[in-house]
């Protein structure tokens, strides 16, 4: 084993030597590419065989039980000229734009408060983290009721305080923040990422910036947000990522005939793209808008690392 | 060397495998049952030709255990198992109608995608299944079959069907100073009716007299009785902007653009659970609305809220047209063979089991919804209950349609149901909503009916 692991780093370091293999490292090689193939068998059959196929079919109309007829194209300029996809690419935009964001901030706030040493700090841990085990189904049905704006909870608490609250799922202007609060809710996950790359930073510049005589918000300035940049690049780009592909709370909000209600303000980009694959069967049409939003995650993931390059520090 | 030749053995099993997982779609459906099962079935009573075993999905299952207990006596009588899966989620059934193991038995819960079904040849054409089950089709009312036929073709039989009513609140009728015995005759004392109906308190709406697209749209019904469709009558034309399509959204617009838009929509946000005593009607929020004949039955109001003081009679017509009194839009669950099947002999006969009249009342009787078979019809279980009765009564109606299908109907009724959105809660322009809708379907329209 350490003979291969000698060879990888070789490798890695660019030396190009040539290493007879011994038996033993021989054998080591066929068992850990035997233990590989179960993955790779999957890899290749339910994940690169399907995408590569959705290629295909983003050019052709797709018939179940014909040959596929190709349209070139066709598919992708009909795109343009569908209302429903500018609205859903917006719908999902506005999610990326502002939900992304909001759900980063709180849960590095949530994080940041969570780290503080206080009595049952475990308690809120597992207060914050339990959300983010409830399965996305149960949570939005729990949500559903909390948000009904006649009986729902949320709104019996606003009129505590002598404010109406809004109609929150049935207006087009308040569905896509409710979908928010509901992520904010379930954010536990990140928090946890945070909460990890928080305890990584360094005591040691902690307590030189407080001999200093730094303020806590400055530490939080200078020392805490710097250190935890890699994380916040990381939640960034798996929120935006997990955004840009939002579908299960919407379906289950708006389930069967009535998806992206009300007036299509929840119709997002996964929502529309299941419509007309497996609704209206235009698996074609369907399969070039999967394309499309795999280019624009593609492109955004790409910019964002660049961009992130000048705001994150690497330790080490 | 041998580290190549390792290499290229693992892609060359890699793609084998992939090849074999590709080729059993390309392959020929075998028409016999695979062969475990097939042994397996030895020891039972089952006849040589039978499969071991049929698969039926249900889209719209609410019971499946119940289901499950009806096909058990299909077993009962000819040895072959029948395995429900129900209900099914809506992504589930493309895959299946396209793969190499299709259910034997598809029951859809509308005929909506019927036509496209049959369009890209994913379910039989029936003809050969009735006459091997030896069916009765005049025993079918005729209205709900239009869901399944297409160019003289069938692809579908009705099973159970629905049919919608109007239903209003005797109490609250009372306290408006209506007799409660009389339910409007025409759609204009429906809206005069629904005037009196309406309470509003401090600038609040208490109670609302009639909500056009509570729980649901039913454009269906208000276009049929302004003597028309969004389809011309043979499916052949769009006719989404027609004078019947402006009449039934505008009827409808006038009740929110009345109570006010938002008024309505705040008021509605915070009705009850349909299914619960909560329900606006049954919480007399609402004192006159459309719905269904399961609301007549045992599980709704006569569980949820028996005290329930109300009356169901036919939807009344407009003024100048009494002769479209008794019209009726027939929606309901449908039965498909998938073109996939395995052994259309025995999906035939379950088909023709399913579709016997004992069968079809028993089914329909315990979930409280109407027999698309006439002799079923006739069952004492459904004449018992005189309020479900009217809705067995209308079955018969002269005036019977059924939900016009065609290959493109969900697509275009998500545009029309987004409309009516627009038109009713927002107060948009009905005419240039409809208009802009069959601009855009047109050519959508010609395209798919090629």
């Amino acid at each position: 084993m350490d003979e291969l692991s000698s060879m990888l780093k070789s490798a890695r370091q660019g030396k190009r030597q040539q290493v007879k293999w011994s038996r033993r490292t021989r054998e080591n090689f066929v068992l850990g590419m035997i233990f590989l193939l179960p993955w790779t068998i999957g890899f290749f059959a339910f994940t690169l065989y399907p995408m590569a196929a959705s290629l295909v079919y983003s050019f052709a109309e797709y018939h179940p039980k014909a040959p596929l007829e190709f349209v070139g194209l066709q598919n992708y300029t009909a795109l343009f000229n569908d209302e429903l996809f500018w609205k859903s690419l917006s719908n999902t935009v506005y999610m990326v734009i502002i939900g992304v964001p909001v759900t980063l901030l709180m849960s590095f706030f949530c994080a940041v408060l969570l780290n503080l040493k206080v009595r049952g700090q475990s308690i809120y841990r597992v207060i914050y983290f339990l959300p983010s085990i409830v399965p996305t189904v149960a949570s939005t049905i729990l949500w559903l009721w909390i948000l009904n704006p006649r009986t729902g909870l949320m709104n019996t608490m606003l009129g505590a305080f002598g404010i109406d609250g809004p109609n929150w799922l049935g207006s087009p202007d308040w569905s896509k923040p409710s979908l928010i609060l509901l992520g904010i809710w379930g954010m536990g996950g990140t928090i946890m990422v945070y909460l990890s790359g928080l305890q990584d930073v360094p005591i040691s510049l902690m307590e030189a910036a407080e001999l200093d005589g730094a303020s806590w918000l400055q530490r939080l300035r200078h020392i805490t947000i710097p250190m935890v940049s890699p994380i916040t690049v990381f939640n960034l780009i798996t929120g935006v990522i997990g955004m840009f592909q939002y579908f299960a709370q919407a379906y289950v909000f708006r389930g069967g005939n009535s998806l992206g209600a009300p007036l299509n303000s929840t119709l997002f980009y996964s929502i529309y793209l299941f419509q007309n694959g497996f609704l209206f069967l235009k698996m074609g049409y369907a399969s070039a808008m999967a394309w499309v939003l795999f280019v624009i995650i593609l492109v955004c993931t790409v910019l964002l690392l660049k961009a992130s390059e000048r705001f994150t520090y690497y330790a080490g | 060397m041998k580290r190549r030749l390792f290499s290229i053995l693992s892609i060359a099993v890699v793609l084998a495998m992939l090849l074999a997982a590709c080729g059993q779609k390309a392959t020929p459906a075998p028409t016999e049952p695979p062969k475990a099962e097939a042994t397996k079935a030895e020891p039972t009573k089952a006849p040589e030709s039978s499969p071991a075993k049929l698969r039926v999905w249900i889209q719209w299952g609410d019971n499946p255990q119940q289901v499950q207990e009806l096909f058990d006596k299909y077993t009962a009588i000819s040895g072959v198992k029948v395995e429900v899966t129900a209900p099914l989620e809506d992504d589930k059934i493309l895959p299946a109608l396209t793969g190499s193991e299709p259910p034997d038995i598809l029951v859809l819960s509308g005929g909506d995608l019927v036509k496209s079904y049959a369009k890209e040849s994913l379910v039989d054409e029936l003809s050969a299944a009735i006459q091997t089950g030896n069916l009765d089709m005049n025993d079918f009312y005729p209205a709900p079959m239009a869901q399944c036929q297409q160019g003289g073709k069938l692809y579908c039989l009705p099973w159970g069907t629905d049919l919608y009513a109007l239903f209003w609140n005797k109490d609250l009728f009372e306290a408006a100073g209506l007799d409660p015995e009389k339910p409007p005759q025409t759609m204009e004392e429906l809206v005069e009716y629904a005037d009196k109906l309406t309470v509003i308190e401090d600038g609040k709406l208490k109670q609302i007299g009639f909500i056009p697209d509570l729980s649901w749209s039913h454009s269906d019904l208000y276009v049929r009785m302004f003597g028309g469709f969004w389809y011309s009558d043979d499916g052949a034309k769009l006719t989404v902007n027609s004078q019947a399509m402006l009449d039934s959204l505008t009827w409808q617009q006038q009740f929110y653009e009345k109570y006010g838009y938002e008024d309505v929509l705040e008021f509605s946000s915070g009705f009850g659970e349909y299914n619960s005593p909560d329900h606006p009607f049954m919480a007399g929020q609402v004192a006159m609305y459309v719905d269904g004949e399961w609301i007549a039955g045992p599980n709704y109001i006569s569980s949820l809220k028996p005290e329930l003081n109300y009356g169901v009679a036919p939807f009344p017509p407009p003024a100048a047209h009494p002769e479209r009194a008794g019209t009726i839009v027939n929606q309901g669950t449908v039965v498909v063979i998938p073109s996939g099947a395995k052994d259309k002999m025995a999906s035939a006969k379950l088909l023709a089991w399913m579709m016997s009249p004992d069968i079809v009342a028993e089914e329909f009787c315990r979930n409280a919804n109407l027999p698309t078979s006439k002799k079923a019809a006739e069952n004492p279980c459904f004449n018992i209950n005189p309020k479900f009765k009217i809705f067995v009564d209308l079955m018969a109606s002269k005036n019977a349609y059924a939900v016009i299908t065609t290959p493109l109907s969900l697509e275009l009724n998500d545009a029309l149901g987004q409309a009516e959105e627009e038109v009713l809660h927002t107060g948009a322009d009905a005419k240039e909503k409809l208009d802009a809708i069959q601009k855009e379907f047109e050519p959508k329209f010609q395209e798919s009916m090629k």
